[in-house]
Order: structure tokens, then C-alpha cells, then sequence
């Protein structure tokens, strides 16, 4: 340890109490910052996670113009094919097929326009939430025919309940017409009123039949074992697909195209979240400026006598910050692990929010909330506290300059 | 005398006492400021969906809400009105809509809609249509082809002023039921969804297309005190038979307005703590360097007979002065920098997919409410006091040997 | 010239312009109507194959269709052998449509009456309004063609300002023996959305009218849809009984 490094070190022990609050104060800073950054980050892979998995998925392979056409010709006319190629990709959790068309639906009682979805109900489950989301009745099973889930808000519209028969009406493929008759298995409830009014679910295997689908499917959804890896799978799947088929015909797209509003939500959160920290941590630098000036008002006398043996303002300025970033550093390392193990315990235990539960069971959002602890969150926050008590640390260790040493000898 | 003393003592190092004062200056400063900020945001989804024609309290048919179909419309409105001149304290205005669902549809469009035949005058007290139109005009009581409709719509739609919208539904025979409209105003809303669902006609026209004869859909009341709704509606529900109608208040209506509230309401205290935790650090310092500083002095006082008591009064009087100043100019910073932003509000409009989403206003206002205000600042100043007990005690325990002994 | 002579010569050709307009209007009037009830009748049945064309796809329905006055028309389709019996059932303005194997009829609810009937390029309301185009509208003859040698009016036809319809603007051609050649739809800003051409004219039933119909929206090039007459009877009456919900599950033809 060089010789300055020992002074400061001895120089912040000097005043035990105070240096202590001053570093407990900059941990505290760190640690929030931590624990509310692992929190917000957590929280917004929860909500594009759950987000996704009420239908959407992480990436989706469609037939080019499909997302905004949805015409009931626009296939993926091999799905076996993209299979192939989801199962030799990494990263890749489930995978599962959809149909889709708009149909007629219609209860004894009444008719309403709606969106029939074919679903596998066993990939299904691993892809999607709804198996969750069937308040009333049973989720599908693998050997169902004419079975359906319909949207609560869509049940209700149609006035049926459990059991009742539905003429489904519609147009299949190839422009025939698709008609059948299903029972209501389940009922489900999504929180997302668009969804719940407007979609009923039928197996897949049904679906192509009655549709005259043969093979093809709408969309083929995947669910990605983390965000991190969409990108990367969306490229080998788009390469993927590329090679396999005729010319383009298909596309993947990834939750941010399917979903642009859920990005520009998070930005917002992420935005208005720095915000907070910024005044966070200037309300804390203001708060430790005192001891840091302290220092030097307290050490006139001292400083005085070191300039009179000889030693230069320059030395005295790397000397104060030495011990400044001494203790912030003391600080920050102190917040990280403070931080990291609460942390670290709730993102093994969960937060439950009161109030916040009955929203999140409304979006089909599981009531705990689990931090997530990660080199970003742990580096971002504390980063920020270093900068800014470093900053605030320059203003006493550059005015120290300013003393004359006979002044200073002289004062008290 | 101690407050002479301690304001005096505060004072003799100013520098410090303003670096620590800045310190609970920004604390409370963004105490306020940042939860009339969050009031703010959490007031206009509560305005937004209040004046998205819900209103504090609805009156349906039984069943309505459920199944909001035509059969479901009240047949005789005279005994709600009744039963509403009676209940409803002065001051409250309410108004009876048509509402059903429809499907607007021009040469090259269409597209479901919600069709609400309103009275216009009455309307235009109650939802936020009244305020919104951006082209054209507002309804007429007298109008029998006029439309009005969301700018949303009108460029989905490709249409414009003066250009013809056709609407179908089903009336009360289950027969189809059309008409054509002209577009005689177009309105804004917060929320793009707003503008693309709704299509008001005049309640007369409505109810003369749907064959609804006097039936209406609802009934819309605004009350003069927003908190009164409940107590209002369980009035109206007692008054009115339970067999045909059903009452809800906005806390029913809006639940999930209603539960960002409560989360709102949390987050907020949340944020004062952790305000006043960062700069509790500060005044326990600060004032433990005043204090020792002050050694010898509070040795010598104790010498003279001084109780301790009596020297942590002192400190804490020190402390007091302290904590008001800081709050008198934190307090001040805050409401000038909301009532700086009042008039034109923070314009997000730029991220309004995201707001969407959340169901964020475009354009935030931020808004003081009395009991942030003043829990704000009774974090601050019993939290700051008691903080402040640990140098006050520190003080009062020094022995006068010791502190004599102190350089 | 005076002043006064110049407002009498202006005020006279006001009014001839005005009687003008008028004794065309009652003309473009009476010559509408003598075309749809041409080719409507009194009541005819026919059998018509429709052909749905799209780029990379083609489908042919073959249909069996009664129609009677301007409100009452009842489809039935025939081929192919997977949509045979599957019916569509108009009466005034409202439509029901049946499906046999279900076995059940749905009545149109209004959100699907702007849909495609069948996946053609016309709409349920198309069929649904089929008499809207003499009863909502002023017509004027604004010119005249010849075509094959025969007289053709160009008649505009505008929607009246309370019509529940939604088109600007509609032409018809009209040959002077009474025969539709074509109707074009317009929006408010009187471009084109899709017209109806008749084609191959030949002698259907007795009397002279396109053998074959084909119906295009003008933003899409290769997409159209056919109407191929195979059969066309003209009828004095047809019972009422055809034009009902059971008849429409069970046709007793």
C-alpha cells in the first residue's frame, strides 16, 4: 500500500462515526438502486414474458402479409418444416401451431362475428397462459374434437354457459364453406376485454378439417427460454426459413413487432424510473457534500502544516480524494452486496404487492413478482452513485488549493 | 430563548447548514413535486375513464352490464329520473344515453363502433365530448342526420367533414336497422381506442332507429364531490327496485383504475421514505458535527448545572429550525414548479403506443393533493426530529471532564 | 343588349334547363326501373356459376337461385358436392343463411352484412340492398354511346341525401332496349370502388341480357369474380312459401 493510500485510509478512521454514516449513507443509495433496478428489470421480463404468453409468444412464424391481412389463404403451408427447424435451435423453450378465422358464432339465441382459433391443446399449454386462464370448465385435452374454449365476455354476449352447442360459420380455405357445430368446454378470462369478446378456441386438428386447412397452419408462436436470446433465435429461425422455403414466404416476426406498444411502455417506466434515481442519489450526495467539507475545515490547521513541510496543493487534492473515493467505494462494494442478497432473496421468495394482486390476476400475471439480479442492474446503479459522489467529492478537494499555508497554521 | 440560541447557532457555519439544507430542500421539493406528479397521472386516468362516458355512478337495467344488449334497455326512464331529482345532491348533473353497438361502414370501410344516441346539452356537462370536439361542431338537439366521431375513426376511415357514414345495428325486433349520418364533427380523446369506438348521434334519432321508442341504455350521473359516489349510489340502489336496475359507482365500473390508485397511493409513501432515508443520513451527520464541534461548550454547560434534558432541547430546537426552513423552501420549489407545469402539462405524446398500453394520458398534469402535502411533510420533519435524537442524546451524555478535555 | 333582356334570356334558360332536368330525371327514372325489372322479372330461376378468381387461386360454385320482385331471392348452392345445399335466404333486407350439416339457420347478424358473400367480391349487403339503386337514388342521363349498334344511356345516379347507402355515386349503362350493360360504384369523392360489367349478350331465357356478369374492385388487378348464367328462367309468379326459412332447409324444388 503506498503511502497515501495508508494516510487516507487512516484519515477516514480518524472520525469513525462520521465516516461510518457517510459510507452507510452512499450504501444505502447503492443498495436501493440495486435492489430497484434487479426490480424494474424483473418486472418488465415479467411483463413482456406474461404479456406474451396470453397469446402473442416471443417470436412468431407467419406467412408474409399476414399480420396485417389475416387472410384465411395466408399459410404456413409446412409447419412440420419450421418444427424441424425450432427444435435444432438453442434457446428455444415450446413451440406451438395456430389457425385462425373469422367466423360466425352463433348460440340459439344469438350471432356474433368472431375469431375462431385452432390451438394443439398440449403445445398450446407450454406456449400460452390459457390453460391457466380457464376459469370455468376444462382446457382442452389432446383427443378433443368439437370442443371449445370461449372467451368469457364472448360467452356472455352469446348468453351460453358450459355444454352449450355453437354453429360455427365460415370459410374455409379453399373457399369452401366451414361449418360445425361445437360444445362449449371451458370458459376463459384473459383481463384483456379485446380478447375475451372476441376469440373462441377449438382444437387444431379439428380446425383443419373443418376449415379445409389440411396441414397448414397461421402461425407458428414460440416462447424463448429468455429474452435475451429473441434476437438471436429470431435470426437462425429467419435463416432458417429462408433455406427451407419457396422464395420468402415466410416471415418471423418478434414481440416488438407484434406488439409495439409494449416496448414504448417499458422505455416509459425505464425513463420515468431514472428520474426518481437521479434525484434519489442527489438528495444522498448533498447529504454526505457536509462530511466531505468537513474534512477540510476541520484539517485547515493540518493541511497548513503539510503545505509549510513542502507538500504540494496537488498532492493534497489526490489526497482528500483518495479518501473520498475510499469510502464511496467502501460504500458502493458494502450497497452491492446489501443489495445483491435482498435481492437475491426475493428473487428466490417473490414480492407479493398489495393491491397490485388483483391487477396482475387480472392479466392472467402471476401475484408474485420476482426481482432479477443481473450485471446491468448491479453496474448501472452503483455506477451512478460513484459518479456522482465522486463529483460532489471534487469541490472540497479542489478548494483545498485555495489555503495559505500561514493562514491556515493560524486558524483553529 | 431557545429559539433565539439555536437559530443563532444554526447559523454559525452557514455553509454547512445549506449544503444540508439544499439536501432536504431537493428531498422535499421532489417529495412534492414527484407525487403530484404520480396524483397527477393517477387523476387523469380516473378523469379519463369518468369522462369516457362512465360517469360516478351508472343506473342500468338489470342484466345490462353483463349482456349490454338492446333487450336490456330501460323501458321506462321516467321512474329513474324520478327517483334521481330526489336522491341527488344539488349540484350533480346526469344524463340518459342509447347505447349499442353498431357497424359504421362507408364505400371502402367498416368497422365496428359503439353507436351512443346522447342529449346533447346534457351530455356535453357530463362526458368528456362536450370539450373534445376538434373540427366541426357539437350535436344538435335537432340534428336528424348528424354524426360525430373520433379523428381515429375518420382517418381509418378516409373520410372526412361532411362526408356520409352509414350505421347498421340490430333493433328491438332484431331486424336490421340502418341509416346514414353525415359527418358533422370530429372529436379528439386521450386515448386513440376512444376515438375509434365512438359515434354519437342525437338520443331521438338513436332511439327512433332502433325502434326503442322512450327505452334508453343508461343513465350517466356526475357528482360534485367525487367521493360521494357511494354513499349516492347506495341511495339510488335502495330507492330503485333491484329487479330491474342495477347502480354501480366508478369504483366498480373502473376496476382497474381503481386498483392502480391503491398501488399509487403505496408507491407514493414509499418514495418519501426513501427520500427522507438518503438525506436522513445527512442531518444525523451534519448535526453530529455541530454537536461536536461543540463540545467543550455543552461540557462547560453541563458544568454550570445545565440539565442534559435542557441540551437536547437545544440540538433538537437547532434541528427544528433546520427541518422548517428546508421544508418552508422545499415546499415553496415544489408547488412553483408544479404550478410552473399546470398550464402545459408534460406532453408524452411522443411514446403514445406506450401510453396506450398503460392507459396513460398523452399530456400529464401534475396535480397537489392535500394529504401527500402533508404527509410529505410530517415524514420529514418527526422523522428529521428523530434523527436528530441520536446527536441531541450524544450530546447531553458528555461528561464535563471529557469535553473539557476536547481540543 | 339590356340589362333586363340579358336576366329574361338567363331566367328562360334557367327554367328550360330546370324542366330539362327534370323530364330527364323522370326519364333516367322510368329507364332504371324498366332495366331492373328486365332482368329481375317478375320472378325467374336460374343457375349460375360463380367463379371467385384471385392471384395463384381460382374456385367455382355452381348456384341455384329463385328470385321474386326486388326483395325476395333465395341461393342455393349445388357444386361443388362439399358446400351442395348450403343456402343463403333474402327477404326485404334481411338475410339468413343455412349450413346442412349443421342443420341450423343463422340469421346475418349487421357486423357480417359489409362481408364477402360466399368469398366473392360481393357483399352480403350488395345482395341484402340489391333494390337500393331505384329507391335511393336520383338518376340523370348524362350522355349517350353506341354500342353494337344500339343507343346506350350513361345515366349517374346519385344517392339520395338521407339514402342509408353507402356510395357516392353510382353509373349505369343502359342499352335502349332496356338491357343493363354495367354499374359502376363510387365513393363520396366519386372514385371508382368496383363496377359490375355484363358480357357476351345472347338470348337467356327468352330474352336478350349478359350471359356473364363480372364483378372487380378497381384497386386489385388480378382479382374479380364471375357470374356465368347457365340457366335462366322467367317465371310469372313464384309461390311464397319458396321464399321462407324452411324451404331455405329444405328445398323442395
Amino acid at each position: 500500500m503506498s503511502i497515501d493510500l495508508k494516510m487516507a485510509w487512516r484519515n477516514i478512521w480518524r472520525n469513525s462515526r462520521r465516516s461510518i454514516l457517510t459510507i452507510l449513507a452512499i450504501a444505502f443509495a447503492s443498495l436501493l438502486l440495486v435492489f430497484m433496478l434487479s426490480w424494474q428489470f424483473g418486472s418488465y421480463d415479467a411483463m413482456i414474458n406474461s404479456a406474451v404468453k396470453i397469446h402473442t409468444g416471443h417470436v412468431q412464424v407467419q406467412a408474409k402479409g399476414y399480420k396485417n391481412k389475416r387472410s384465411i389463404r395466408l399459410v404456413v403451408p409446412d409447419p412440420a418444416e419450421v418444427g424441424d427447424i425450432l427444435e435444432k435451435t438453442p434457446g428455444v423453450a415450446a413451440y406451438s401451431f395456430r389457425t385462425n378465422a373469422f367466423s360466425l358464432v352463433s348460440s340459439k339465441e344469438r350471432t356474433y362475428g368472431a375469431i375462431v382459433i385452432g390451438i394443439d391443446p398440449v403445445r398450446e399449454a407450454k406456449v400460452s397462459t390459457l390453460e391457466k386462464l380457464v376459469h370455468q370448465g376444462n382446457y382442452l385435452s389432446a383427443g378433443d374434437t368439437d370442443q371449445a374454449l370461449l372467451g368469457k365476455l364472448l360467452a356472455k354476449n352469446l348468453l351460453v354457459g358450459l355444454g352449450d352447442e355453437l354453429v360455427v360459420l365460415g370459410q374455409g380455405r379453399d373457399g369452401s364453406i366451414a361449418a360445425t357445430m361445437v360444445k362449449v368446454k371451458g370458459i376463459f378470462s384473459s383481463g384483456q376485454d379485446e380478447f375475451d369478446r372476441s376469440t373462441i378456441h377449438i382444437p387444431l386438428k379439428y380446425f383443419q378439417d373443418v376449415y379445409t386447412m389440411y396441414e397448414a397452419v397461421h402461425e407458428v408462436v414460440v416462447l424463448v427460454k429468455s429474452l435475451e436470446y429473441v434476437p438471436e433465435i429470431k435470426r437462425t429461425v429467419a435463416a432458417g426459413i429462408e433455406n427451407t422455403n419457396k422464395k420468402g414466404h415466410l416471415v418471423a416476426l418478434d414481440w416488438m413487432e407484434l406488439m409495439p406498444g409494449l416496448i414504448q411502455a417499458i422505455q416509459m417506466d425505464l425513463v420515468s424510473g431514472f428520474i426518481f434515481y437521479i434525484i434519489l442519489i442527489v438528495v444522498v450526495a448533498f447529504s454526505i457534500l457536509n462530511t466531505f467539507l468537513m474534512t477540510i475545515f476541520e484539517r485547515t490547521r493540518e493541511f497548513g502544516v503539510l503545505m509549510a513541510l513542502g507538500t504540494t496543493p496537488g498532492r493534497l487534492t489526490k489526497l482528500l480524494l483518495i479518501e473520498s473515493t475510499t469510502m464511496t467505494m467502501v460504500g458502493i462494494v458494502i450497497g452491492i452486496i446489501g443489495g445483491s442478497l435482498i435481492t437475491w432473496y426475493f428473487q428466490e421468495h417473490g414480492i407479493v404487492i398489495s393491491g397490485a394482486s388483483e391487477l396482475m390476476r387480472q392479466y392472467g400475471l402471476a401475484e408474485r413478482m420476482f426481482p432479477q439480479l443481473s450485471v446491468l442492474s448491479v453496474v448501472i446503479g452503483s455506477g451512478a452513485v460513484l459518479v456522482i459522489t465522486l463529483l460532489t467529492a471534487l469541490y472540497p478537494a479542489l478548494r483545498v488549493r485555495r489555503l495559505r499555508p500561514v493562514e491556515a497554521m493560524m486558524s483553529v | 430563548m431557545y429559539f433565539q440560541l439555536g437559530w443563532r447557532n444554526i447559523w454559525r457555519n452557514p455553509r454547512r447548514t445549506l449544503v444540508i439544507m439544499t439536501a432536504v430542500i431537493i428531498g422535499v421539493w421532489s417529495m412534492i413535486f414527484l407525487g403530484a406528479l404520480m396524483r397527477g397521472i393517477a387523476d387523469q386516468m380516473v378523469r379519463n375513464g369518468i369522462a369516457t362516458l362512465t360517469g360516478h355512478i351508472q343506473v342500468h337495467h338489470k342484466g345490462y352490464r353483463n349482456d349490454p344488449a338492446i333487450e336490456n334497455s330501460m323501458a321506462e326512464p321516467q321512474a329513474v329520473e324520478t327517483a334521481l331529482n330526489k336522491l341527488l345532491p344539488p349540484g350533480a348533473q346526469w344524463t340518459s344515453r342509447v347505447r349499442v353497438n353498431a357497424i359504421a361502414s362507408n364505400a371502402r370501410h367498416s368497422s365496428g363502433v359503439t353507436l351512443v344516441g346522447i342529449n346533447p346539452h346534457r351530455e356535453g356537462k357530463i362526458s368528456f365530448i362536450g370539450q373534445a370536439i376538434t373540427q366541426g361542431r357539437y350535436l344538435k338537439p335537432d340534428d336528424k342526420y348528424g354524426i360525430v366521431v373520433g379523428k381515429a375513426l375518420v382517418d381509418k376511415f378516409e373520410t372526412k367533414l361532411g362526408r356520409k357514414l352509414v350505421l347498421m345495428s340490430q333493433d328491438t325486433g332484431r331486424e336490421i336497422a340502418s341509416r346514414a349520418f353525415r359527418i358533422v364533427g370530429i372529436f379528439r380523446a386521450e386515448k386513440e381506442a376512444t376515438e375509434k369506438q365512438f359515434a354519437f348521434v342525437t338520443m331521438p334519432v338513436a332511439q327512433q332507429m332502433l325502434k326503442l321508442r322512450k327505452s334508453i341504455s343508461e343513465v350517466s350521473i356526475i357528482l360534485p364531490v367525487n367521493q360521494e359516489a357511494d354513499q349516492v349510489a347506495t341511495a339510488l340502489r335502495t330507492a330503485l327496485p333491484s329487479s330491474d336496475y342495477e347502480v354501480q359507482s366508478w369504483q366498480e365500473l373502473l376496476p382497474l383504475v381503481t386498483a392502480v390508485l391503491k398501488m399509487y397511493d403505496g408507491f407514493i409513501f414509499l418514495w418519501f421514505l426513501v427520500v427522507f432515508i438518503a438525506m436522513g443520513f445527512g442531518i444525523v451527520n451534519t448535526t453530529l458535527m455541530a454537536v461536536f464541534e461543540r463540545m467543550r461548550e455543552f461540557g462547560l454547560l453541563k458544568a454550570l448545572g445545565m440539565k442534559p434534558w435542557w441540551i437536547i432541547r437545544e440540538v433538537l430546537t437547532e434541528s427544528f429550525f433546520l427541518l422548517i426552513l428546508a421544508m418552508v423552501i422545499g415546499n415553496s420549489l415544489g408547488f412553483l414548479s408544479v404550478f410552473a407545469l399546470s398550464g402545459t402539462g408534460i406532453d408524452l405524446s411522443s411514446l403514445a403506443a406506450g401510453l396506450e398500453f398503460v392507459g396513460m394520458s398523452r399530456v400529464i398534469y401534475p396535480i397537489i393533493q392535500g394529504k401527500d402535502v402533508i404527509m410529505a411533510n410530517v415524514v420529514v420533519f418527526i422523522l428529521g426530529l428523530l434523527v436528530s435524537m441520536y446527536p441531541a442524546v450524544k450530546a447531553s451524555k458528555f461528561t464535563p471532564v471529557e469535553a473539557m478535555a476536547h481540543t | 343588349m339590356t340589362t333586363k333582356s340579358i336576366v329574361d334570356l338567363c331566367l328562360s334558360l334557367f327554367v328550360f334547363v330546370a324542366l330539362f332536368a327534370k323530364a330527364n330525371g323522370q326519364d333516367a327514372q322510368a329507364l332504371v326501373e324498366a332495366a331492373v325489372s328486365y332482368y329481375r322479372g317478375e320472378a325467374s330461376i336460374s343457375t349460375v356459376d360463380m367463379t371467385i378468381h384471385r392471384p395463384n387461386w381460382e374456385r367455382v360454385i355452381t348456384i341455384k337461385a329463385w328470385t321474386k320482385g326486388q326483395k325476395d331471392s333465395i341461393f342455393i348452392i349445388l357444386a361443388p358436392p362439399k358446400d351442395n345445399g348450403n343456402g343463403t335466404l333474402k327477404r326485404g333486407r334481411e338475410m339468413w343463411t343455412y349450413n346442412p350439416k349443421v342443420n341450423r339457420v343463422i340469421k346475418l347478424p349487421p357486423s357480417m352484412m359489409s362481408q364477402a358473400w360466399m368469398g366473392s367480391d360481393f357483399s352480403n349487403n350488395d345482395l341484402a340492398k340489391s333494390d337500393s339503386v331505384i329507391e335511393d337514388y336520383t338518376h340523370t342521363i348524362t350522355g349517350t354511346e353506341i354500342h353494337d349498334g344500339k343507343k346506350v344511356y350513361v345515366i349517374k345516379s346519385m344517392p339520395k341525401p338521407e339514402a342509408p347507402v353507402v356510395w357516392g355515386m353510382q353509373k349505369l349503362k343502359i342499352r335502349e332496349d332496356h338491357i343493363l350493360l354495367s354499374q359502376e360504384f363510387y365513393d363520396e369523392d366519386l372514385k371508382l370502388v368496383k363496377a359490375m360489367t355484363g358480357q357476351q349478350i345472347q338470348m337467356l331465357g327468352g330474352k336478350l341480357s349478359p350471359k356473364v356478369w363480372k364483378m372487380q374492385k378497381s384497386d386489385v388487378k388480378d382479382e374479380y369474380t364471375l357470374l356465368n348464367y347457365k340457366e335462366l328462367m322467367f317465371k310469372q309468379d313464384l309461390p311464397d312459401s319458396l321464399f321462407t326459412l324452411s324451404s331455405l332447409k329444405n328445398p323442395g324444388r
